[in-house]
């Protein structure tokens, strides 16, 4: 291990910060010139030296496999992949930040993205890399403040998993607008299901499960100019109509997580929303034998389509010791290609939309229906303080689904909640 | 003065031997103590941490904002409810238990002993999901067994009333054993004789136990008393693991809402919140020593 360098770049990192808060050069100045330029462009030629990455979860496992192609092509480099748990990789990664002893690549989570930049540890994406390449709700992902930070790697959506059996019982069809989803779950319960539908009621993420309701209705969580638009018609639709599911007795009140997978395979389940994951969760739960009692559709629409887009972003750290060659690896792994390369590794959504017209995911019906979903998926807004206000929202949906609070208070709340913890953009 | 010299060189030698262990504790105790004392009272947020030089002086802003904040005040109000009620319940356990295997019966001893702690020595996580599977309210075991009677159990993690008691239950089954551990090792200290000759003074079990075990097992009770309040104020590894806080922050201790403003960058706030859980556990323990201790 090289470690000496390291501790020369942040002992050098720590002093030139030292000098700069010395000359008056401190975060208050800051304010204004937050948008930084984008680093010019991605070096010719192969890539040298060491790439640090640090991955998490599953993808931390099976990384290597892919970085051992793009050592091929770059015979001068050497890739080593950290495996984080997500569990604790906040923590670590923010330890890493403020004492620069950093790796060059970091995963980071779309909804993490803002976070570290708040705490300017990412580096600016080079203009060589297409943001017209990837979905746009993925790009938008990596944009703090106008300025991109990453590149979106892999992408998940939420989508309705629904008993295809039950529904043939009840003979309903699958739904495509909100009445559509109520008459479903309303049908689905009629078939036998004790619940007809699940929806989160609690707990963390509330918000990310909530939120795609929201959008459908036509409601946007910041306006232009960046300020918070919570309180209004679409939230208050969209409040109402989210709880009334578990008000009128199609979902349960409150839903018990660990029980949900097993109550869907048991039949007592009717339908509920999850990402891609589920799939593969079911399967392993139930043997393979239950993928023809079960369907996966679109979240339904009302003013609009929209679904909640998720995953993780490959981003370039700002104190990393082999920039050049970081970019290279990210630009390597975020190529179509390589995207479908991933896929096939870790069944990772590509991010990349030319990826999925590659037959590998063409041909799959329970991944293409992903494709028309990820089209119109948004993201939660990158903002330095959106954890603890996604904290704040989760509480406040939890209370109006318990019946504690209106709508129309929630939607009030919302908006109050957001606005005194601010965006945390200068 | 040859006398005075060899203080002097003793003294000398005596700080060489005691400065290897002034300075760790200076760098490891002293140092982030008076810096997050000092955190207490600046505007630090996520984003200074690069920079902590440039953070403002905001005095008691953080604990004048801590003890307004409804959320803080619900997660003072749980963490007070959960030392309140697990607290007597592990003591009182605890006791019964010991005297319980001090009184004869050898043989099972042991075996009882380590059944009741081994839940302190198991790991939470491990813990965590064992309980999240006896309080399941559809296939949990804990309402499939109340069913067999007819009972039809409660949503115990989920249901605003039942899950502090749910939490309770659970920390105090964790907790006991230790408890009952140092209180056995107390109770093996008195002395036989003294029991002996209360029984040929005509004293029955209950006498003995109240003028003979409970005064002489006192600074033991006072040790565990101080130790598991302690560690109850600081009521956080069950709502972590069991409810994050909820439903409706009905299990959100004070811990826990520190952990989450340090999660969200609020440093100066979160910080001023541990002076407050600190200063309450300096009250509680202060009220132990008074209640409990011996009288000379």
């Amino acid at each position: 291990m090289n470690r000496t360098p390291r501790l020369a770049v942040a002992a050098t990192a720590s002093t030139l910060t030292l000098a700069l808060a010395l000359t008056g050069c401190g975060r208050s100045d800051e304010a204004g010139t937050t948008t930084a330029d984008s680093a010019d462009s991605i070096s010719e030629g192969p890539a040298s030296g060491a790439v640090e990455v640090w991955a998490m979860g599953t993808e931390g496992e099976l990384l290597p496999e892919l970085a051992e192609q793009f050592e091929a092509d770059n015979p001068d480099v050497t890739v080593n992949v950290t495996p984080v748990p997500w569990e604790s990789s906040t923590e670590k990664i923010n330890t890493a930040i403020a004492t620069g002893e950093v790796p060059d690549v970091m995963q980071v989570g779309t909804t993490l993205m803002s976070g570290f930049v708040g705490l300017d540890g990412l580096a600016p994406t080079p203009e060589d890399i297409d943001s017209d390449a990837f979905f746009p709700g993925a790009w938008e992902t990596t944009e703090v403040d106008g300025t991109s930070y990453g590149v979106p790697w892999y992408v998940e959506s939420r989508v309705l998993y629904y008993r295809t059996d039950l529904a043939e019982d009840a003979g309903v069809e699958a739904p495509e607008d909100w009445a559509g989803l109520t008459d479903f779950a309303a049908g689905l319960q009629d078939a036998g299901a004790d619940n007809g539908i699940a929806l989160q009621t609690r707990g963390n993420s509330t918000a990310l499960m909530y939120f795609p309701f929201y959008w459908q209705a036509g409601g946007e969580i910041l306006d232009d100019a960046g300020e918070f638009t919570l309180d209004n018609e679409a939230q208050v639709k969209a409040l109402d109509y989210y709880s009334s599911f578990m008000r009128d007795g199609l979902a349960p009140p409150v839903l018990v997580e660990d029980e949900k997978v097993q109550n869907f395979i048991d039949g007592k389940l009717g339908s509920f929303v999850s990402g891609p994951w589920e799939r593969a969760n079911l399967l392993t739960t139930a043997g393979d034998d239950f993928a023809d009692k079960f369907g996966v559709v679109p979240l339904p629409a009302d003013e609009t389509t929209a679904s909640f887009i998720g995953g993780s972003n490959l981003a370039v750290l700002a104190d990393a010791e082999n920039p050049d060659s970081a970019w290279k690896f990210v630009q390597f792994a975020t190529d179509p290609a390589a995207q479908v390369d991933w896929f096939e590794i870790s069944s990772d959504l590509p991010a990349v939309q030319s990826s999925w017209e590659d037959p590998a995911l063409a041909d799959d019906d329970a991944v293409a229906v992903y494709q028309g979903v990820l089209e119109t998926a948004r993201s939660t807004p990158a903002i330095p303080t959106w954890s603890e206000i996604e904290h704040e929202l989760d509480l406040i949906i939890e209370q109006t689904i318990a019946g504690d609070l209106t709508p129309e208070e929630a939607a009030a709340k919302m908006q109050e909640a957001a606005t005194s913890i601010g965006t945390g953009l200068d | 003065m040859a006398v005075s010299a060899r203080r002097r060189r003793t003294g000398l030698a005596a700080w060489g031997f005691a400065l290897p262990f002034t300075l760790l504790f200076a760098v490891f105790m002293l140092v982030p103590v008076a810096s997050s004392l000092y955190m207490a009272f600046t505007d630090m947020q996520g984003k200074d941490l690069r920079t902590p030089w440039a953070v403002n002086f905001v005095g008691f802003d953080n604990f004048a904002a801590v003890l307004a904040d409804p959320k803080f005040q619900q997660a003072a109000g749980n963490t007070l409810y959960f030392v309140g009620v697990a607290m007597p319940l592990t003591l009182g356990i605890a006791l019964l238990l010991a005297v319980l295997l001090n009184s004869g019966l050898t043989w099972f001893r042991s075996v009882f002993r380590v059944g009741f702690y081994a839940p302190v020595v198991t790991s939470i996580v491990a813990v965590a999901v064992v309980w999240r599977f006896l309080l399941q309210p559809d296939f949990g075991l804990v309402n499939s067994g109340l069913g067999l009677f007819g009972i039809e159990g409660p949503r115990w993690l989920t249901d605003e009333v039942w899950a502090m008691p749910s939490l309770i239950m659970m920390a105090t089954w964790r907790n006991v054993g230790y408890s009952m551990v140092i209180l056995l090792a107390g109770l093996q200290g008195i002395p036989k004789d003294l029991y002996e000759a209360s029984a040929i003074d005509g004293a029955g079990a209950v006498r003995q136990f109240r003028s003979i075990t409970v005064p002489l097992l006192r600074p033991t009770i006072l040790f565990c008393a101080v130790i598991t309040g302690i560690g109850y104020l600081q009521f956080f590894e069950e709502p972590f693991v069991m409810t994050q806080g909820g439903p409706l922050g009905a299990t959100n201790s004070v811990a826990y809402e520190i952990f989450n403003q340090f999660g969200f960058g609020n440093y100066g706030l979160s910080a001023a919140m541990s002076y407050v859980l600190f200063v309450a556990i300096v009250i509680l323990s202060y009220l132990q020593f008074r209640l409990l201790r011996t009288e000379k």
